[in-house]
């Protein structure tokens, strides 16, 4: 679904992503993991091409990113973000913010629209706030908001970066239910994360990036029980006693 | 301070203050009416990837914003003539307006667009909304609202920079205070009636501006 | 011909030098005291009290809401009829004076409101008499929010100086007037007028834009 191949990517003199492999399958849900600065957002917004890489190949559901002439829109449409700051559009309302990209882009009827944006609402357990303007709801409800809105488009992929860390530590459960429960329905995710308990619930492996590069890919009770390299060891201690 | 003020000759002018208060209205109207249109312009030039029209453009915004409206105003009236151009003095003054209003609305477009969050842009991307449908569905219904408090701001001293118009002889409102002070010569009369008049502009225009500046933002919250 | 005039306008370029010394002094002198008068009144109407807080605010509003133009007017030709006898120069100084003040006092206003309230307590607490708070503390802070648009305001200052050459103050814009009456090349000599407001305006612009930025980053974060 997912295929990295020897992705390399600078800013400026920066190397932020050094040789990067990595094979996502379908139905499958990773986690990426590492310290603030270590390259793990940079490399999930290459996937529906936030960011360009300068080197290696890189396809996502067949379709080849490192060629440029790619029509984007198709691919965007293909997956769904999530970011760590929700911006959700803040002059429309949450049903508006779901419908918007399935009107326009999947050029659905607005009728039509509006059931399947009311269904993604249902779902993550919102069905009553879809006349509410963002503004009107708390943070964990925008994040939800902002999923529904990412699941609006049926997308193969979802992605999340950092989605919780904006969050009031009493808000993130209501977050991570959702994201669960879309993990149970068999959806493939990439979610920049440092909520280990999700990672150890719920991921299939996790990966493990510092300074740009793949230190570590393993299953998630092998990563935080055994880890193999002293880095990520250092990582998950501080991660458990913060 | 105001004995003696002599309501009786501001009655007897009152025709011609309304006259000089409807023309001021109309020379406003019109004028920020165009330069929102040359501001439009200027702005998409500004913001343009080709090297000459953003050359233009800013030639033009910096060049008058740095300099007086009223040198503009006798840089049109002293020197279209020797140009061969003559054109009422009326048009000559909403030219100037407009020009001028035109630059400064410029920079208040360009201010509104890129208020945007840049985040905004990337969520429209991620949704596959194409370049056009994110100006259209996410970064206009936003910038316009920041966009409409400034705009009347410069209404508001779009309405005051038409009393230079008088110096060229625009029968504008100002004009009249000039007319019955050199008639009568009753100053204080003639522009208290005429300070008075453009505070019950100013305070209307405001109003509008305060309730715009509440009503239009919209913030992203977190 | 225009060669001829130009040649002209070059013989008499002393004459534009000293129109422009005389706008450098006026708007300087107009600025200063503005700014003096500007801090003491935005440093009041920031305290909420309700002795000066309506006073201030309709100072603020009238001179806000009525043309420069106006207002010089109404100093030239009023204030000797209530036995204030002036001369144009200082007439210009005054009413730039009145103009700068009600600015520059909201700009004043806006950047101590802009302080934390934390900060208030905090220095409160630590037991600094109210005049302390303010020097000591509240106003450093708040010097970041007013000095882009104060020095933003100075230029608006320096091009609203040319309005005082309506009361024959022989400044730069009124040496132009006087000598497109000799040299009938309207466009070349406001042109050169032009080019001498520019020369000490976009300086200031661009310092102000400057300021904007060099004091927005590194503000305090939380």
């Amino acid at each position: 679904m997912i295929k990295f191949k020897d992705v390399n990517k600078w800013f400026g003199s920066l190397h932020v992503l050094q040789n990067i492999n990595v094979h996502v399958k379908p139905g499958e849900v990773v986690v990426i993991c590492g310290p603030s600065g270590s390259g793990k957002s940079t490399l999930i917004r290459c996937i529906n091409r936030l960011e360009k890489f300068q080197d290696g190949e890189l396809h996502v559901d067949g379709m080849p990113l490192h060629n440029y002439s790619i029509n984007l829109t198709k691919l965007r449409a293909e997956i769904g973000f999530v970011f760590q700051q929700f911006h959700l559009y803040p002059h429309m309302t949450a049903l508006e913010n779901v419908t918007l990209a399935p009107i326009h882009v999947r050029k659905i009827k607005k009728k039509e629209a509006k059931e399947i944006g009311m269904e993604k609402l249902v779902r993550v357990g919102l069905g009553d706030k879809a006349s509410s303007y963002p503004d009107q709801l708390s943070g964990g409800q925008q994040q939800r908001v902002a999923i529904a809105r990412g699941l609006a488009m049926s997308p193969k992929i979802l992605l999340f970066d950092e989605p919780t860390s904006a969050l009031d530590p009493e808000m993130i459960g209501e977050v991570l239910d959702v994201m669960i429960k879309l993990v149970d329905e068999g959806m493939t995710m990439c979610v920049v994360t440092h909520e280990m308990g999700f990672a150890r619930q719920v991921a299939h492996r996790v990966i493990f990036m510092d300074e740009g590069e793949i230190i570590e890919t393993e299953k998630p009770d092998q990563f935080f029980d055994n880890p193999q390299t002293e880095r990520a060891a250092l990582f998950i201690s501080k991660i458990l006693t913060h | 301070m105001l004995e003696g003020f002599n309501f009786r000759i501001i009655w007897e002018y009152m025709p011609l203050f309304l006259e000089g208060l409807r023309n001021t209205f109309l020379i406003s109207i019109l004028s920020i009416f165009l330069a929102l249109i040359v501001g439009v312009i200027a702005c998409g030039g500004r913001l343009s990837r080709w090297k000459f029209l953003r050359g233009i453009s800013i030639i033009y915004i910096e060049s008058i914003r740095s300099t007086p409206l009223l040198v503009q105003i006798y840089f049109f009236y002293f020197g279209l003539p020797t140009l061969g151009i003559r054109i009422p003095e009326i048009q000559t003054g909403i030219l100037a307006l407009m020009l001028n209003s035109g630059a400064y609305i410029a920079e208040i477009v360009r201010a509104g667009i890129t208020s945007v969050p840049n985040g905004q842009i990337e969520a429209g991307m991620s949704s596959g909304l194409n370049y056009f449908q994110r100006m259209r569905f996410i970064i206009l219904p936003q910038a316009i609202g920041v966009t409409v408090p400034p705009l009347l701001g410069q209404a508001i001293v779009l309405v005051k920079d038409s009393a230079l118009l008088s110096l060229i002889s625009v029968m504008e409102l100002t004009r009249c205070g000039q007319v019955l002070t050199s008639e009568r010569f009753m100053p204080t009369e003639a522009f208290f009636t005429v300070a008075f008049l453009y505070l019950c502009i100013y305070f209307c225009l405001k109003y509008l501006a305060d309730w715009s500046q509440k009503r239009l933002i919209f913030k992203e919250t977190y | 011909m225009i060669a001829y005039y130009f040649q002209r306008l070059i013989e008499i370029f002393p004459f534009f030098l000293k129109g422009l010394w005389m706008t450098v002094i006026v708007s300087c002198l107009g600025l200063i005291f503005g700014t003096i008068f500007g801090f003491i009144m935005g440093v009041l109407r920031s305290q909420k009290i309700r002795l000066f807080n309506w006073p201030i605010g309709i100072f603020v509003s009238v001179i806000r809401g009525t043309p420069f133009v106006v207002q010089i007017f109404i100093v030239f030709f009023i204030f000797p009829e209530w036995g204030i006898q002036l001369n144009a120069i200082s007439a210009a100084v005054l009413a730039l004076t009145i103009l700068g003040t009600a600015f520059i006092c909201e700009i004043v206003a806006g950047g101590i409101k802009a302080v934390p309230k934390g900060q208030w307590e905090a220095s409160a607490s630590s037991g600094l008499s109210i005049v302390k708070q303010l020097r000591l503390v509240i106003i450093p802070q708040a010097l970041r929010t007013i000095l882009p648009p104060l020095v933003g305001q100075y230029v608006l200052l320096i091009k609203d100086s040319s309005v005082v050459s309506v009361i024959g103050v022989v400044e730069l814009t009124r040496v132009g007037w006087l000598t497109v009456v000799r040299i009938p090349e309207g466009l070349m000599v406001f042109s050169l007028v032009g080019i001498l407001y520019f020369v000490i305006s976009y300086p200031l612009i661009r310092l102000s834009n400057g300021l904007e930025k060099k004091l927005s980053v590194g503000q305090i974060s939380l």
